[in-house]
């Protein structure tokens, strides 16, 4: 009784609540949490990773360096360049499809499956697929000698700079399109059918249907996918680290996530890139609110 | 009585418990435990695998767990477990790799006693002239050879023969000649290369490139280390002839076709000349056992470009066993002696891993000189020196790579690229890190 008395059933449940959440909550300290401010501590020291020295205090030193280097705003350039190119098209045909699969009445499950499949390798291995489809040898320079009806034209897949640039965003777009397709799907999904219904009733064909009833509805879908695309984005290495070390030039495909490897392992600077890895956490912190604010004022309810 | 009885058992069963418990901890503490991280070899996993079954039969209270790691994820790995404090007590990376930790004492000088040798001077005579220089600092050395390795070009006579050219006469002995055979060799469909007569190594800018740039004069630092780029015509001059290599000068090769080594071995008519190691023979007649006795390839030595200032050979350069300095006295020693037992097998590393470890006795014995190509090799070895080595040198080989390559396949001018390099390198220069 005297326990019941101490606590009452909100408290209880809190208490539990608690509970099942401390073992991720303390993944996070030590995986996330952890890390995020060991990075910040460490972008204004001054340490070499194999030196058994104490690291130097520099202050804002690293940032002050990078924000006059040359190497970091093309690496900057390099991520705007690779972003901007992958997060519409992925947005754009991941809702095409969705839309397309749900309007099938067979083979959902299917599409669903040989979409999703290249989500399901890793990185290294996807790249290297696409590393031989694009050699000058390849598929690729096949494909397009036959599309083009020309004879032996090498299209420069991974040396020219364009070109470069635009194989890895094919690459990534082939790797995740399936993936956020399957979100789409579920995001649909959860639209209630009588929506649809009463808008067939009032004389909407499909079109109008999906871009009044199922497009802003699937907002906070198209929300969740739009983050998480610019995130993945932003993060992007295996696939420009692995080109780059393949005989791919670096400069067109020197994301900040590859300069920050190489300034860290490669350079041993590790103050210097834990100062690159701050900015970028700070550029999708605030990204990410800027996306999440502007959905916000538009929220679409139908009742 | 009963009581009695039960605390006796009691105690009895405790007492058991304590002297079993001491005697694991007593012989846990005797027991020597060392771990020891390589890179991939199958074959050196085999003969390895032996020393060290017969080693721990040798000193019984020794362990040693060996591990194998990815040829080229190992210098991640290693640094990372390094800057952690978790690094394995024996290790071998590529001396360009290795240099840094000299530098900065992460490993122990070598135990001449427990290696078997009487001082630093009685283990430099066992080995050839140099060998030690890469490891050595305040007179004291940090790691003793696995292996020693200079690259040369192997050649596929039946290419030549088939473009019209004669092995024997016609091979090319400078880089023009080379570019010029490589013409005759090369076969295209439109701008698509699928023959190539020769193309280089390229992620290895510092081993094969820059004794180039020496040939011409150049050098990546001054001698006091302070200044970087010297001689701007060499660095042009190799720069341009790399450009006209590429895609936008005469099509020969690219860095972004398949790795000339790779293809060489298997005779398919599509690569005539590969730049690689002696281990390149024991790879060829595991890949390709019928061309490997056909007698239908030859190695020949290291072009040099005409009106050459200096004959220098590709540069040569190793892997050393090193210890982890933070380790226990105790374990550096016994690590020592395990190094020394594997090591002191030279004859079975060549001929079960194609691999010359540099000791005299090795190199002076009638079977090695009997080896195919061995002099060809050794003369290369003579007129070549030990790869570049600097804190930053890797740091160093990505902006030449970057310089290369933005020449070859960006359309960047020379004279742009060689600036680019040089503030690149004058930066890391000053910045004294």
């Amino acid at each position: 009784m005297q326990h019941n008395k101490r606590f009452s059933m909100e408290q209880k449940k809190a208490r539990w609540g608690w509970i099942f959440v401390a073992p991720s909550l303390l993944f996070f300290l030590v995986f996330s949490f952890y890390p995020i401010f060991n990075a910040i501590y460490m972008s204004f020291f001054k340490k070499n990773l194999l030196s058994l020295k104490p690291p130097e205090f520099v202050g804002w030193g690293n940032y002050v360096y990078l924000s006059h280097s040359k190497t970091f705003w093309q690496s900057v350039s390099n991520t705007a360049i690779f972003t901007i190119g992958t997060f519409i098209p992925l947005v754009a045909f991941s809702l095409m499809l969705a839309a397309f699969i749900v309007s099938r009445r067979r083979f959902q499950k299917f599409f669903q499956m040989a979409l999703y499949s290249p989500a399901a390798l890793s990185s290294v291995v996807a790249a290297l697929i696409w590393l031989l489809i694009f050699d000058p040898r390849g598929l690729a320079n096949q494909t397009l000698n036959t599309l083009m009806q020309t004879s032996g034209v090498n299209y420069h897949w991974l040396s020219s700079s364009s070109m470069l640039r635009l194989s890895t965003i094919v690459v990534y777009f082939w790797k995740y399109v399936g993936y956020f397709t399957v979100v789409f799907v579920a995001g649909i999904g959860g639209i209630p059918d009588y929506l649809h219904e009463a808008a067939l009733i009032d004389g909407a064909d499909s079109w109008k249907d999906f871009w009044h009833i199922t497009f802003p509805l699937l907002k906070p879908t198209t929300l969740l996918v739009s983050v998480m695309v610019m995130i993945q984005c932003l993060k992007t290495f295996s696939t420009q680290y692995l080109f780059s070390t393949s005989g791919a030039p670096t400069r067109p495909i020197d994301v900040i996530t590859l300069n920050i490897y190489n300034t860290a392992i490669k350079d041993h600077n590790i103050g210097r890139a834990s100062a690159m890895s701050v900015l970028l956490f700070l550029v999708m912190l605030i990204l990410t609110w800027l996306q999440l604010r502007i959905a916000k004022t538009e929220d679409v309810t139908y009742n | 009585m009963r009581r009695f009885s039960r605390w006796f058992t009691v105690g009895l069963v405790m007492s058991l418990c304590l002297i079993v418990f001491l005697s694991l901890g007593v012989s846990a503490a005797n027991t020597i435990e060392l771990t020891y991280w390589t890179h991939t070899d199958d074959n050196r996993t085999e003969i390895e695998d032996r020393y060290i079954a017969e080693f721990t039969k040798l000193y019984p209270n020794v362990k040693i767990k060996r591990v194998v790691n990815e040829g080229s994820k190992m210098g991640d790995l290693v640094l990372t477990a390094f800057s952690a404090q978790n690094a394995p007590d024996i290790f071998n990376l590529p001396i360009e790799q290795q240099y840094a930790y000299v530098q900065h004492y992460r490993v122990a000088p070598v135990d001449y006693k427990a290696a078997g040798y009487k001082d630093a001077n009685d283990l430099r005579a066992q080995y050839l002239d140099g060998t030690f220089d890469a490891v050595t600092m305040d007179g004291e050395i940090y790691g003793l050879p696995l292996e020693l390795t200079n690259w040369c070009i192997y050649v596929n006579k039946k290419i030549f023969r088939d473009a019209g050219l004669d092995p024997e006469k016609d091979y090319p002995k400078t880089w023009e000649e080379i570019a010029d055979v490589s013409d005759k060799i090369v076969i295209r469909e439109g701008d698509i290369i699928v023959r190539r007569g020769f193309d280089f190594r390229y992620p290895y800018y510092l081993v094969s490139v820059l004794p180039m740039i020496e040939q011409l004069g150049g050098k990546l630092l001054s001698d006091d280390g302070k200044k970087a780029i010297v001689n701007d015509q060499a660095w042009l001059k190799v720069l341009e002839y790399m450009r006209d290599w590429g895609p936008h000068g005469r099509n020969l090769g690219s860095p972004t076709y398949t790795a000339p080594r790779k293809i060489w071995n298997k005779d398919n008519n599509d690569m005539a000349m590969c730049v690689s190691g002696f281990y390149q023979q024991g790879r060829l007649r595991l890949d390709n056992p019928e061309f490997y006795d056909s007698k239908e390839w030859m190695v020949i030595p290291f072009p040099v470009f005409k009106g050459a200032v200096n004959d220098v050979a590709c540069s040569y350069y190793g892997h050393y066993m090193m210890v982890n300095a933070q380790t226990s006295l105790e374990k550096q020693e016994m690590a020592w002696k395990f190094i020394a037992y594997m090591l002191d097998h030279p004859m079975e590393y060549l001929e079960k891993v194609n691999i010359i470890q540099p000791r005299r006795d090795l190199l002076e014995s009638k079977d090695f000189k009997a080896l195919p190509y061995m002099d060809v090799f050794m003369g290369d070895m003579e007129r070549a020196h030990i790869v570049f080595l600097h804190e930053n040198g890797y740091q160093f080989e990505r902006f030449i790579k970057e310089a290369v390559e933005s020449v070859m396949l960006s359309g960047v001018q020379p004279q742009e690229a060689l600036d680019t390099l040089r503030e690149r390198i004058q930066e890391v220069l000053d910045s004294e890190l």
